[in-house]
């Protein structure tokens, strides 16, 4: 049985069908890519496995438990976390204040806590020196760190990606890349949403393309990664 | 309360000491302390300027004399008042942060606190328990029930009249919530008259003692004026600056008041977190309420006599203190208030002093409020503490 499972999703804004269909399954230990243009329905996706969108029709699974009727706090403590688009760190928090609020699910007296905090800062050593710093005044990337770190926090089981290279610097879209597959070799499954379908690919095990709303292609990332259609449409190959 | 972690080479990190913990609580409240005093020095050196140039216009009094024998108690009275305006207005500033809304009902919120209060006060009085009870004791269990009450009230009227509004246009809302201001004063009315309370409601409390002297200033020549401060502007500060120290203590330092804040800042992404958003804006009202509810037995107790309308006027000017500090700012809310009460109280002593009574004060203390408030939605819309995006909740 899958970890995470969409069962032929419908969600809507308002009139708008943004997605039109979704069947997709990630399973435990795995990293799953979801890669397509943009206003294919990705970021919507994550939305509605996070719960901030009920879809109309179908269902999402955690575990073989339905969770597409649950609120969005309720998802975080059956152990989905999510780093949004656009990162959406809390400005007015410190760095630590952001990475409590991840937490917020648990005790932040616990050890366990202390553990979780050091491995964010083992992972993003640059956060450390910055904890006392307002999440509203870090460069784009260290927000970026802080939005994962923060999803960390939480201990998911599975993590929800949305774009975490958008906007950063070459070397550290690769820095982060490499610290997704790090984490992942810690245990937890990821979902990526990613427009760098090259650095994607490179770290999935498995892929989905989506076009408006559907899923037009599935595949194993070294698959993904040979289809022709793929090379010419996300990796900018000819 | 140390949040701390080891690495492998043993530094800390993320410590919190106590003293980062005792700078959250009273950082805020040094602020609003420089205000009071930055308040009260400049407007009394205007007074005082104000009665030298006048001087020489006037033989019957001696017009500085007169301006220096009340500043200490127009001083003491802005003190009273912007208290009692910051109280209130951290209730409107609260709502706002989290739901961006104007919680025009919260003034009524505060005459409930009032009405609780003296309800109290006179429950005691018909069991003959009033006059023996100790004063500190029924000043605490008032102030108690007054902030348990309205606390509760504004959670109701938020699940009631509020949320099934939240994703309607933003006027919607706003009618509701005057809707419940009305219905919350005729509400009031109802029961006070229906209980044999009647309209105008004393508020008996038990002797509270007199004026305490503080001391003595020289007026000129070898003469001294006398000044003091009346028990009840004393509790009314002593309860004020607890109430803020406690909740500057909730939103900086807890675990909820963090919530609170980060619900202010992205209410989605706060849900993202595993937090209650529903919870969290109840507890918001609940804060805010009980803030209003304890205002308004203070309030109470100050002027003695209290209806069903005494919401309105406090009401509104809390809100302009609230946007006079930066609406959704939390220390701005404090300042807000500070400010315009010091402003109301030297309006209301000396505009009449200075015309030799032809502009009664009091009721020109309101225009000098209202004013300020027009004042600042046109010069400064984000408020004296300028940007409020950078000092939100
Ligand atoms: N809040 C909204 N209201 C209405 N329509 C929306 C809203 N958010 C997204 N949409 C629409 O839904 C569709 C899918 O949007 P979505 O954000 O999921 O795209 P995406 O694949 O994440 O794109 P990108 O790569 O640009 O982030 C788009 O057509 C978009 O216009
Ligand atoms: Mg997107």
């Amino acid at each position: 049985m899958a970890l995470l499972e969409l069962t032929n999703v419908h969600t809507y804004y308002g009139q708008i069908h943004a997605l039109k269909g979704i069947s997709l399954t990630v399973d435990q230990g795995e990293i799953v890519t979801l890669i397509g243009s943009n206003g294919a329905g990705k970021s919507t996706t994550l939305r509605t496995i996070s719960g901030l969108l009920t879809p109309r029709q179908g269902q999402v699974t955690l575990a073989g438990r339905r969770i597409d009727r649950v609120p969005p706090h309720t998802i975080v403590n059956l152990g989905i976390s999510q780093s949004p688009e656009g990162r959406r760190i809390f400005p007015r928090l410190t760095v630590l204040e952001n990475l409590e609020m991840g937490a917020y699910i648990h005790s932040t007296h616990s050890p366990e806590f202390r553990a979780d905090l050091d491995r964010v800062m083992t992972l993003f050593p640059r956060l450390r020196e910055r904890v006392k710093q307002k999440g509203g005044t870090l460069s784009g990337g260290e927000q970026q760190m802080l939005a994962i770190g923060r999803a960390l926090m939480a201990r998911p089981k599975v993590l929800l990606l949305d774009e975490p290279s958008m906007g950063l610097a070459p070397v550290i879209v690769e820095q982060i890349f490499d610290i997704i597959k790090d984490i992942n070799q810690q245990g937890t499954t990821i979902l990526l949403v990613e427009q760098n379908a090259l650095m994607a690919l490179a770290i999935a095990h498995r892929g989905y393309v989506l076009q408006s709303g559907k899923i037009v292609l599935e595949d194993t990332a070294a698959s993904l990664q040979s289809n022709e259609m793929v090379q010419k449409a996300y990796l900018g190959l000819d | 309360m140390v949040v701390q972690a080891t690495t492998g080479s043993g530094h800390l990190v993320g410590q919190r000491s106590i003293k980062t913990i005792l700078l959250e609580i009273f950082g805020p409240l040094l602020q609003v302390l420089m205000f009071v005093l930055g308040s009260a020095t400049i407007l009394s050196l205007i007074v005082i300027l104000f009665a030298f140039v006048l001087r020489g216009s006037r033989t019957d009094i001696d017009l500085l004399q007169g301006t220096l024998i009340i500043l200490p108690q127009v001083i003491i009275d802005g003190m009273v008042r912007g208290f009692l305006f910051a109280t209130i207005a951290l209730g409107y500033t609260m709502v706002y942060g989290v739901l961006e809304f104007i919680n025009f009902a919260h003034g009524e919120i505060f005459m409930v606190g009032a009405f609780v209060g003296a309800g109290f006060g006179l429950s005691l009085a018909q069991q003959r328990m009033l006059a023996d009870f100790p004063p500190l004791l029924f000043v605490v269990l008032a102030i108690l029930l007054g902030m348990i009450v309205s606390g509760v009230l504004a959670m109701l009227t938020e699940r009631i009249a509020y949320r099934p509004l939240r994703n309607a246009p933003r006027l919607v809302p706003l009618i509701s919530a005057i809707g419940m201001s009305l219905f919350l004063q005729d509400l009031v009315r109802m029961i006070a008259l229906a209980t044999g309370m009647g309209f105008n409601v004393r508020f008996q409390t038990p002797p509270l003692g007199g004026s305490l002297p503080l001391g003595q200033i020289p007026i000129g020549g070898d003469r001294f004026a006398s000044f003091s401060i009346d028990s009840r502007a004393l509790i009314f500060i002593v309860a004020a600056i607890i109430m803020l120290i406690g909740l500057n203590y909730l939103i900086n330092v807890t675990r909820l008041g963090k919530a609170i804040r980060a619900v202010a800042q992205d209410r989605a992404t706060a849900s993202l977190m595993g937090i209650n958003v529903n919870r969290i804006i109840a507890l918001t009202f609940l804060i805010g309420g009980a803030l209003g509810g304890a205002a308004g037995v203070l309030f109470g107790i100050r002027v003695g006599t209290i209806n069903p309308y005494v919401g309105f006027l406090p009401g509104l000017k809390a809100f302009t203190a609230a946007v006079l500090g930066g609406i959704g700012n939390i220390t701005g809310a404090m300042v807000g208030g500070i400010v315009l009460g010091f402003l109301e109280a030297f309006v209301a002593s000396y505009l009449s002093l200075f015309t030799r009574g032809q502009f009664a004060g009091a009721n020109y203390a309101d225009i000098a409020a209202f004013s300020i408030l027009i004042l600042i939605l046109i010069f400064r819309p984000s408020g004296l503490l300028g940007e409020a995006t950078t000092q939100k909740v």
